[in-house]
């Protein structure tokens, strides 16, 4: 952590998960301040979703703990954790395909009984989207990847969360719609919503992010900050093959 | 001529049944991928259920038939928490299996309760003959026709219309995402496997006020309603609809003029046909799935 974030929102301890027998993390240790962008990058298969599933309530962590805000998180269903607060964007955007893009959305605010008030998030999602305004009566399986990819960045968005996770946003997009998505994921940030994301082309998440950790079989091997990282090609070809 | 229409008004009659007991079935399979054979066991409990609501306790046939939906109901939730659970995203043959035990389990239980009389339930109305043209129906018939419509229309909006209905929708098509978005998927499955045992409960019922109910039911509406549901496309809300009325189209005139003894072979053979000619059925859902 540096000294100019004064408030730790989300703080990983000696996090473990296993698929079945295969461990998969080995004691992760992470922790990210209120108002921060922080990527984890790292190689293919080296755990970085994992993290943010276990975040996320999607996996059970064997040891470990997930504190946020304050409150031991650790092993509560997803439901429960986007009630509280953390959204989590999963790679491959995982939009409903037969359902429209407006139904999409709807469905993002799940928890929200208020009907105006989805609406309103709507509205808002719209407005940040304009895209997904042209096609809001368009069957979500229907739209091109980087569409896709805004409608499940805007579905996270629904429930006003105070963190979203973001797995591989640029996953199989054209330079230049990743370019787009990571200027949305600015603009989020820049509306006080925390960002960890996971990122395995590591100068887009570098150009993004504030700090990153370098995740490697597993654990954490490096944490710095971005510019740090940027100007340490040993470091970035060592790990990362950049 | 008139012969003709006779039998293609006891058609949509019986199909109007068929469409709402493979409703339960295809719903079931469509959003939870479980092949449910007690499938006409919950039709059968239906039935005796809404005997013992009318019969025994002595209420009228509405308050029996919402007793009989509640109890059921809350049946089906039970069997998805404590069974279905246990083999959920295991692939389909522990679910069969499961399932399977389960309709031996319903049958015993309701023969050692309940015997093997045949069980009638009274109608809401009387078995007077209604004259459409040359077409001749009781009152019951009627009645029992626009309630499994109402019925139908009703599951319909539930799953199109409501909160309840996206989320088993969403569920559906991405279970992941869905618990992402807060949905508790558990519970969808479990609401779902209840709105299935609440449809074929109340075909059973319904349908024990026209001829009669009796526990070994069962077997024979779990075959149709699988013909049915094949017919018409596994999963696919139309599809069980659409075939629930051709399959009773084709018994009705196969009965008229072929033979009455050998009806229920008809649904064998528009299996068979289905399967040769088109696979997935009528409307195909594998579209949606992808």
């Amino acid at each position: 952590m540096t000294a100019s974030n004064p408030k730790i929102l989300l703080r990983v301890s000696d996090l473990h998960v296993a698929y079945g027998k295969i461990a998969a993390l080995h004691g992760i240790d992470l922790a990210v301040g209120e108002g921060e962008t922080v990527a984890l990058i790292g190689a293919n298969g080296a755990g970085k979703s994992t993290i943010l599933r276990a975040i996320s309530g999607l996996l059970k962590p064997s040891r470990g703990s997930i504190v946020w805000n304050g409150d031991d998180i650790t092993g509560r269903s997803a439901e429960k954790v986007v009630a509280a607060g953390i959204a989590h964007c999963p790679e491959e955007r995982h939009v409903w395909p037969a359902m429209t893009v407006r139904e999409n959305l709807i469905l993002g605010a799940f928890l929200v009984s208020s009907r105006q008030q989805v609406e309103e998030r709507v509205g808002m999602a719209f407005h940040r989207f304009p895209r997904l305004r042209e096609r809001y009566k368009q069957m979500a399986g229907t739209l091109s990847g980087g569409e896709q990819q805004m409608l499940a960045i805007a579905r996270a968005l629904m429930s006003e969360p105070r963190m979203l996770l973001l797995d591989e946003p640029s996953l199989g997009l054209s330079p230049k719609m990743a370019d787009e998505v990571f200027e949305v994921v600015r603009e989020i940030n820049g509306h006080g919503v925390t960002v960890l994301v996971v990122e395995q082309n590591v100068h887009n998440a570098l150009a993004v992010a504030s700090r990153a950790y370098v995740v490697e079989t597993g654990t954490i091997s490096t944490e710095a900050d971005s510019a740090t990282l940027l100007e340490d090609p040993e470091v970035l070809s060592a790990y990362l093959g950049a | 001529m008139d012969m003709l229409l006779q039998f293609i008004a006891n058609g949509l009659v019986s199909g109007a049944f068929y469409a709402l007991s493979a409703l339960g079935l295809t719903l079931i399979f469509g959003l939870m991928r479980v092949v449910n054979f007690a499938h006409g066991e919950l039709y059968m409990l239906g039935g005796v259920m809404g005997w013992l609501a009318t019969t025994v306790l002595g209420l009228n046939f509405f308050a029996g038939l919402a007793l009989t939906l509640a109890v059921m109901g809350a049946c089906g939730w039970l069997v998805d928490r404590f069974l279905i659970e246990r083999v959920r995203d295991q692939g389909e043959e522990p679910s069969i299996l499961l399932t399977i035990g389960l309709s031996i389990f319903l049958t015993n239980t309701a023969l050692l309760l309940v015997g093997t009389a045949p069980l009638t339930i009274e109608g809401p109305l009387p078995n007077k003959p209604v004259f459409l043209g040359p077409v001749v129906l009781t009152e019951l018939r009627v009645f029992a026709v626009a309630a499994c419509a109402v019925l139908i229309l009703a599951a319909h909006l539930v799953i199109r219309h409501t909160r309840l209905g996206r989320a088993m929708r969403a569920t559906f098509q991405d279970p992941m995402a869905a618990r992402l978005a807060g949905i508790n998927t558990a519970r969808v499955y479990a609401s779902t496997f209840a709105l299935g045992t609440m449809l074929a409960a109340s075909a059973g019922m319904l349908l024990g006020s026209i001829y009669s109910t009796h526990v070994s039911a069962g077997g024979l509406v779990s075959l149709k309603a699988f013909v049915v549901v094949i017919l018409g496309g596994m999963g696919s809300f139309a599809g069980a609809i659409v075939g629930g009325l051709l399959l009773g189209l084709a018994e009705a005139l196969w009965g008229g003029y072929i033979s009455t003894g050998t009806v229920d072979i008809i649904g064998f053979i528009i299996v068979i046909l289905t399967l040769i000619f088109k696979p997935y059925g009528l409307f195909s859902t594998q579209v949606e799935r992808a």
